[in-house]
């Protein structure tokens, strides 16, 4: 216990008295600060952000459309069309001498064929067929459908769909999430996953480099005369973690205080706010995942004969983590109870990220949680056990190349 | 001229033929797939084939035409009429209907009405009772109009001189093949360049290069390495560019959008004169920081630092696709690290002045002879230095650092 203690307080004097570790813990925050005040103090000044706005957009005027209808559809402009938005010509020649003479942006072109064919042709001199600004191609198509409804644009509205949608909800409260598109419904699950994932990963590969690093400067062969390899993985995988929580506390933490003293805040609706489950699942979920997770890092440190070798089987072993990534914006979102999300939140290597998710997105039954979380304890336990036995001399002191099977034996305790 | 060839050679073969290189290039088209199978997926997830009920107050949906066809991968919808909302709600809690919409009798005056669901509504069954409405909304018009109005609008924008001309139905897939494009050359970029770093390194590190300085010269040694990794990241590129078209021949009659598919000539322009001299550029980069550094650690640092700005733009595509001809899209397109991507990506949006490429690239191919330069000397200075870094100062300095 003591020597587990010692090796835990070395690891974490080691890391924090590392000026890197400062920079990327301090300066990050700082950087983020920097932004913030500068796009803040901008955004008091509206000339500030009116020129920032000119740089990155390019001016904007707003200029009238014409058109040309060769099809002879169009009787009149609805009444909502905007006065002098849209100008009529009466041919092709006419509407691009406008053009050149700047009175007009663009033009739109019906053709006679324009009922069989449904094509217009919609003339830009600066293409940008997808620019934010100035294309009025959904008002110009409005008035022409109105016409061909003959002038009714109230149908030509209605059908385009219902103007207004009552949402009744038949389903129990505590399921009954928005029908339409919200974005924090949207963000927390997505959110969650991403913070949980760069948790995971980022302290756990601290591990593989501190391991692979002690070997190939030959001090591991020194420690181990000293300590068992059980004590050794204990102690440099609390030491780490306890580093890695308290970066991510001290980053969370700074934005939550920047968050506050820019004045802004997320755009949240009130109604939203972590419960308290989910933060005590997320502690112990972290903890777990970050126990699998490092001990797998450990182990591979401890095989490969240096960093770069690494991290062909690091990619391996992060697959796993990566893959309820993918999932995260739609399937865990919009069916976080379907057959994906379950099996990926019980699969124990891929239950950190995806058990979060589903917390975050609202999950049923609730016997899934503490269920994962013991297959996922039990899965700890393994892998850390798994990977003391890795660390034996002869694993440790070789300088053999590494392959993910290789690594896969050596974790079944066949070498 | 020999010794340079046989050391391309042999720096070829050792990368084209490991397995490790294998596995890169089959890796991104695998991942292609799964990304088509993902979003196919998730789009088959938005169906939901129970019927859809309906109450209809206002009339509209009497004795009704069916909506229109569904394509793959949406399943068509039943539309179920039922007589008042108690028997739909029976209906709905008994699991018959997946949901069912209230047309009030004031429909066509206030164009509100009612849904009443369970579950989660799909986006699918949602259109297709939009659909369903508007067909009978429309039994009115004539039946050119109908079909006119339902089945949309095709755009095609054009420019002015009438060079340059995309159709909102298939045309996007123009403006997005050269953005996919431009990340498989930075991926590839990336990994000849690493490729490099790694070949000066190791060989400095194992000590191989002073056996090796005996026979050739550092000019001639450098020279087949930069050529030989810029030939594996082309063979690379090369072949996710073939396994890609052959896979969009392959399934190019089921997809619509594949149809309007068209590589333009300025598009290959911009690859010789934009890309190619980034490509040497960043190889260049690439030896210069296996030179100067003494471990590959320490190395893989720059290379992050380096990657950065070629990134910048992916970041901003949304920006730079809506307004690409702002001051910040020139400037991009400008600089020699960001300009690769920059350029590709405005010019499927629009008509590039002929001065900006021309700059763009004179600018980028001046940069990258700059490198080579700096990646020369800093390999003579640097090669037989171990443990100790070598200085940006030095590189600089009048006298060669000779001191």
């Amino acid at each position: 216990m003591k020597k587990i203690r010692t090796i835990l307080i070395n690891e974490i004097v080691t890391v924090i008295s590392r000026p890197s570790f400062w920079l990327t813990a301090l300066g990050l925050p700082l950087l983020a600060s920097l932004v913030f005040g500068v796009v803040g103090r901008i955004n008091q000044s509206s000339t500030g952000s009116q020129a920032i706005g000119q740089i990155l957009t390019g001016p904007v005027e707003p200029h009238p459309e014409g058109y040309v209808d060769l099809a002879g559809l169009i009787d009149e402009l609805p009444s909502s069309t905007p006065a002098g938005s849209l100008l009529p010509f009466p041919d092709e020649a006419a509407a691009r001498q406008a053009l050149a003479e700047g009175k007009i942006a663009a033009f739109y072109i019906v053709p006679k064929d324009y009922l069989q064919k449904g094509q217009v042709l919609y003339i830009r001199p600066d293409f940008t067929p997808l620019a934010s600004a100035g294309d009025q191609s959904g008002l110009f198509l409005f008035a022409l459908h109105v016409n061909l409804l003959g002038g009714d644009w109230k149908l030509a509205n209605l059908v385009q769909g219902p103007l207004e949608v009552q949402d009744v909800s038949l389903a129990p409260p505590e399921q009954n999430r928005p029908v339409e598109y919200n974005s924090a419904a949207f963000w927390l699950p997505y959110g969650v996953t991403l913070l949980f994932y760069f948790l995971i990963m980022g302290s756990s590969s601290l591990l593989l480099s501190n391991v692979s690093k002690e070997k190939e400067n030959r001090v591991m062969e020194t420690l181990l005369t000293a300590v068992s390899p059980l004590q050794l993985l204990t102690g440099k995988i609390l030491g780490l973690g306890i580093v890695g929580l308290g970066q991510t506390i001290l980053w969370l933490g700074t934005g939550y205080a920047l968050m506050n003293l820019s004045g802004r805040t997320f755009n949240l609706p009130i109604d939203l706010h972590l419960p308290f489950s989910l933060v005590v699942w997320g502690i112990l979920f972290f903890l777990l995942g970050y126990a699998v997770y490092a001990s797998l890092m450990a182990g591979l440190g401890a095989l490969a004969p240096n960093l770069r070798e690494a991290s062909q089987v690091t990619m391996v072993i992060m697959i796993p983590l990566i893959i309820p990534l993918f999932f995260a914006s739609s399937v865990f979102t919009m069916e976080p109870n379907s057959t994906i999300p379950v099996v990926l939140s019980l699969f124990p290597l891929s239950a950190p990220v995806a058990m979060m998710a589903r917390l975050a997105a609202g999950i049923s039954p609730w016997w899934h949680v503490p269920l994962s979380a013991l297959l996922l304890a039990l899965t700890a336990v393994f892998t850390v056990r798994a990977v003391a036995g890795m660390f034996r001399a002869q694993a440790l002191l070789s300088g053999q190349g590494i392959k993910v099977k290789t690594y896969l034996r050596a974790l079944m305790g066949k070498s | 001229m020999k010794k340079t060839w046989l050391i391309f050679l042999q720096e070829y073969r050792k990368h084209v033929f490991s397995r490790r290189f294998l596995l890169v290039l089959l890796v991104v088209p695998l991942m292609l797939v799964a990304m088509t199978g993902l979003v196919y997926m998730i789009i088959s997830m938005n169906n939901n084939t129970l019927p859809i009920g309906y109450v209809d107050q206002a009339g509209i949906l009497a004795d009704p035409l069916p909506g229109p066809l569904v394509i793959a991968p949406e399943k068509p919808t039943e539309m179920r009429l039922f007589a008042d909302e108690k028997s739909a709600r029976v209906a709905l809690e008994a699991g018959e209907v997946q949901l069912y919409y209230v047309i009030p009798a004031d429909y066509l005056t206030t164009g509100k009405l009612q849904v009443v669901h369970i579950s989660q509504i799909k986006e699918f069954p949602r259109l297709h009772f939009y659909d369903f409405l508007a067909v009978n909304l429309l039994r009115q018009a004539h039946a050119s109009v109908t079909t006119r109005i339902l089945s949309g609008d095709e755009i095609i924008v054009q420019s002015a001189d009438g060079s340059r001309q995309v159709s909102s139905r298939n045309g996007w897939i123009n403006i997005f093949f050269p953005v996919i494009a431009a990340l498989g050359f930075v991926v590839a970029m990336f990994t000849a360049g690493g490729y490099l770093m790694q070949a000066v390194v190791d060989e400095k590190e194992n000590r191989t290069m002073e056996v090796l300085l005996t026979s050739v010269s550092p000019n001639q040694f450098m020279a087949g390495k930069i050529l030989a990794d810029t030939a594996v990241g082309l063979t690379q590129i090369g072949t996710w560019l073939v396994i890609i078209l052959i896979g969009v021949q392959m399934v190019k009659p089921s997809f619509e959008f594949l149809q309007g598919l068209e590589v333009s000539p300025q598009l290959l322009l911009l690859c010789l004169v934009i890309l190619l001299p980034t490509f040497v550029m960043v190889a260049a980069f690439m030896a210069l920081v296996g030179a100067t550094v003494s471990e590959a650690r320490e190395g893989q640092q720059m290379t992050g630092l380096l990657s950065l700005p070629i990134w910048i733009p992916y970041m901003l595509i949304g920006l730079l696709i809506q307004n690409p001809n702002s001051p910040l899209a020139v400037t991009l397109s400008l600089l020699p690290l960001t300009s690769s991507l920059t350029m590709l990506i405005r010019q499927g949006v629009t008509i590039l002045p002929t001065w900006q490429i021309a700059l763009s690239a004179s600018i980028v191919v001046a940069s990258a002879i700059g490198t080579i330069w700096l990646a020369g000397r800093a390999f003579r200075l640097g090669m037989l230095r171990y443990g100790k870094r070598l200085a940006w100062r030095e590189l600089f300095a009048q006298d060669g650092g000779a001191r």
